[in-house]
């Protein structure tokens, strides 16, 4: 087995979401303590609601009040509760069909262990403190022999109801570069950029991937290819990235590293930006601590002939 | 055994916007199939199957959307199939529904794509921090620009050719009450004058972001037959992919574009496209992407697209009008830009496209493409129907 880097590799982005009418009243009706369902052509109540009927297909508007106790149909115990979970100790994951609703809601069950949950057991809503209009203003649900609560008649229709809410996700990875890229890597701690060659093709890919992608074969045999290169299409970049730590405006540049096939992406410096063009000849500036480049400056050599390039754009 | 005729005789789409608080996706995607199949005058009982596509999951970061839509496209008990292949899906997306007709698998077939993007982070969909790789770019733009200077050098362009196509297309979606930017004080100059952003590509040569679907319902010859409007018929469909980037890929006018079209235009019968086409909906995200495409089509030869930008003929009253709508330059909801394109060409050869129909549609080219122009997706439908 080769040696392989590895890396955590962690996205987050916080969504935003329309809620359209019918889930607009649900969220909002848990903000205040009223559970909604909304009832279909055939007379069901299906909690959580649904903006149209699964048999006809028709839009469905009419929301039902249900109550905030009722039935667990079937459950799953959680042993080791994770990130972002309702309860951060073990607890039954549960399908609740509350009472006066036909369909099953799923959510959390607080109890002290699997012994205490089963199928046909009666729970009841434990309302979060802090409410916002979201499916987590329900913090759980908890066992419960008391008589069924009654919906108290709400009609659906709120003052302020909320429009939209925001969904944080997050991506846990470990990314892997594989053995290729992994080997191209340490050579850049050594300050050579190494690509590899198409067995069939002979074609010299920098970054290399293991396999050339136009004959479907695996490669093996190292190249050092460089240092020195040529521009052979660019752009000047003028508006700003965020997380990204450089001044604009500058040049994103296609540089055909000498002995290369393809192109790979660089920062063009050490020239106005204006003044860089297809052809210049250019050579990489290496600083401390950074595993590529930190960017390609001109070598002061003539500008390559577009015919020498114009393949390698 | 031939294969069935295809027909699309419903076209929907709803006003694209920046955004659309005011509906799920849900909601969204009703809207667009709603007026499909009203335009064809069927309910939901006369759909066979749906065929959905949209742009990465990671854009609205809900995994797997069409599970949750199947209710809102009155999809329960019939087959549901998802496409995927990045900006060009929603072309892709109708070529799959309408393989499904011309196999006779499906009578009747309703095809939809949708991007919600005011919710969405395409930015952070396609950007991840990839550990180990060095962050140097953010957005499309500036991955399509050097590919626009590389044909600018290799055809000898003159500079002011994406500024016409920019001018053309946004005073096209003037005409068009769905298209999202309607700049009703929209000059040649002000196109010019809009900041560089990476240049060679202007502000005002940018799509923009949009909210949006795009529904179409396909059938066979009897259901064509009692369609209550003229259908357009799927003359030639074809798709063509190949690497993001390999040694000797042509970024300029890739292999698939071309191969894709050539195989579109042997299915319809057509010998020169610039003569047998009478107009084109083609997949412009970025203004220069106009000329590039007519010759990776064959409207022009290497080297040439830009003059026909610049002759006036790809204009609405030209010989070989291109983005009548006003193209994705004017509306941009990804997932939905490629069925966008599709179903404009539809609806010039059925008559139906309002202000901006043009006089003489006979047959005309609905072109998408995505990724890193590694994904091709294309059709020519025509007001008559194949071998007639």
């Amino acid at each position: 087995m080769p040696d392989v880097l590895s890396a955590p590799l962690v996205v987050e982005f916080p969504f935003t979401r329309s809620l359209g009418p019918v889930q607009s009243a649900f969220l909002t009706g848990l903000r205040e303590r009223v559970l909604l369902g909304v009832r279909t052509n055939d007379g069901r109540t299906l909690v959580p609601p649904v903006e149209y009927d699964p048999v006809t297909a028709e839009e469905i508007r009419d929301l039902v009040e249900v109550a905030p106790t009722g039935t667990v149909t079937t459950w799953a115990w959680n042993h080791a509760p994770r990130r972002g979970q309702p309860l951060d100790t073990p607890f039954a994951w549960v399908l609740v069909r509350l009472d006066g609703a036909d369909t099953a809601l799923l959510h959390a069950l607080d109890a002290p262990g699997p012994d205490a949950v089963h199928t046909g057991m009666r729970v009841r809503v434990r309302w979060a403190a802090e409410r916002s209009g979201a499916i987590t203003d329900i913090a759980c649900f908890e066992p419960y022999d008391g008589e069924a609560a009654r919906p108290t008649g709400h009609s659906g229709a709120f003052a302020d109801a909320v429009s939209g809410v925001v969904v944080p996700a997050r991506l846990d990875y470990t990314y892997s570069p594989g053995r290729a890229q992994s080997d191209y890597i340490r050579a850049l701690a050594e300050r050579r950029t190494v690509g590899e060659r198409c067995p069939s093709c002979r074609k010299v890919y920098v970054p290399p991937r293991g396999a050339c992608p136009t004959c479907g074969v695996a490669t093996a045999e190292h190249v050092e290819v460089g240092p020195r290169g040529t521009v052979t299409t660019f752009c000047i970049v003028n508006i700003k990235a965020k997380n990204l730590d450089i001044e604009v405006p500058y040049v994103y540049a296609h540089i055909a590293l000498d002995g290369a096939d393809l192109a790979l992406h660089a920062r063009i410096g050490g020239i106005p930006y204006d003044q860089v063009r297809m052809g210049l000849r250019v050579e990489p500036v290496w600083t401390e601590g950074t595993r590529h480049p930190d960017h390609y400056r001109p070598t002061g050599e003539p500008d390559a002939a577009y015919d020498t390039y114009k393949e390698l754009l | 055994m031939s294969k069935e005729p295809v027909a699309v005789v419903g076209i929907g789409q709803t006003r694209h916007v920046a955004a659309r608080r005011d509906v799920s996706i849900a909601g969204l995607v009703r809207e667009a199939a709603r007026r499909a199949l009203d335009d064809a005058a069927l309910t939901w009982a006369d759909v066979d199957a749906v065929v959905i596509g949209k742009a990465p999951d990671f854009f609205e970061g809900v995994m797997m959307p069409e599970l949750y839509l199947a209710d809102a496209l009155g999809a329960v008990g019939k087959p549901v199939l998802r496409v995927h292949t990045a900006g060009s899906v929603g072309g892709s997306t109708a070529l799959v529904a309408a393989n499904l007709v011309a196999a006779r698998v499906h009578g009747t077939v309703l095809t939809l794509a949708f991007e919600k993007q005011s919710e969405s982070n395409a930015m952070w969909g396609l950007s991840l921090p990839i550990p180990f790789q060095q962050p140097l770019l953010a957005g499309a733009g500036g991955f399509f620009a050097p590919h626009v200077r590389a044909y600018m050098r290799r055809s000898g362009a003159p500079d002011t050719i994406g500024a016409l196509v920019a001018y053309k297309d946004r005073r096209n979606a003037l005409k068009n009450p769905y298209a999202h930017l309607h700049e009703h004080d929209i000059t040649l100059e002000k196109v010019v004058a809009s900041p560089m952003l990476w240049d060679p590509i202007r502000y005002s040569e940018t799509c923009p972001s949009s909210d949006g679907a795009c529904a179409m319902v396909l059938t066979d010859r009897a259901g064509a037959a009692r369609a209550p409007r003229p259908p357009a018929w799927v003359l030639g469909g074809a798709m063509r992919s190949e690497p993001t980037l390999f040694a000797g890929k042509d970024f300029v006018s890739p292999r698939a574009g071309q191969d894709c079209a050539a195989d579109v235009y042997r299915q319809a019968g057509i010998a020169d496209p610039r003569r047998d086409i009478d107009a084109a909906e083609i997949y412009v995200p970025f203004s220069w992407y106009e000329p590039m495409w007519l010759e990776n089509l064959g409207f022009a030869e290497e080297g040439e697209g830009w003059k026909l930008t610049e002759s006036g003929a790809t204009g609405l009253d030209g010989d070989l009008p291109v983005n009548m709508s006003g193209g994705v330059l004017s509306t941009n909801p990804i997932g939905a830009s490629g069925m966008i394109r599709f179903a404009e060409a539809a609806l010039q050869v059925r008559g139906q496209a309002g202000e901006h129909q043009l006089d003489r549609a006979r047959r005309v080219l609905g072109h998408a493409y995505g990724g890193g122009s590694q994904f091709f997706s294309m059709w020519l439908v025509g007001s008559a129907p194949p071998d007639s």
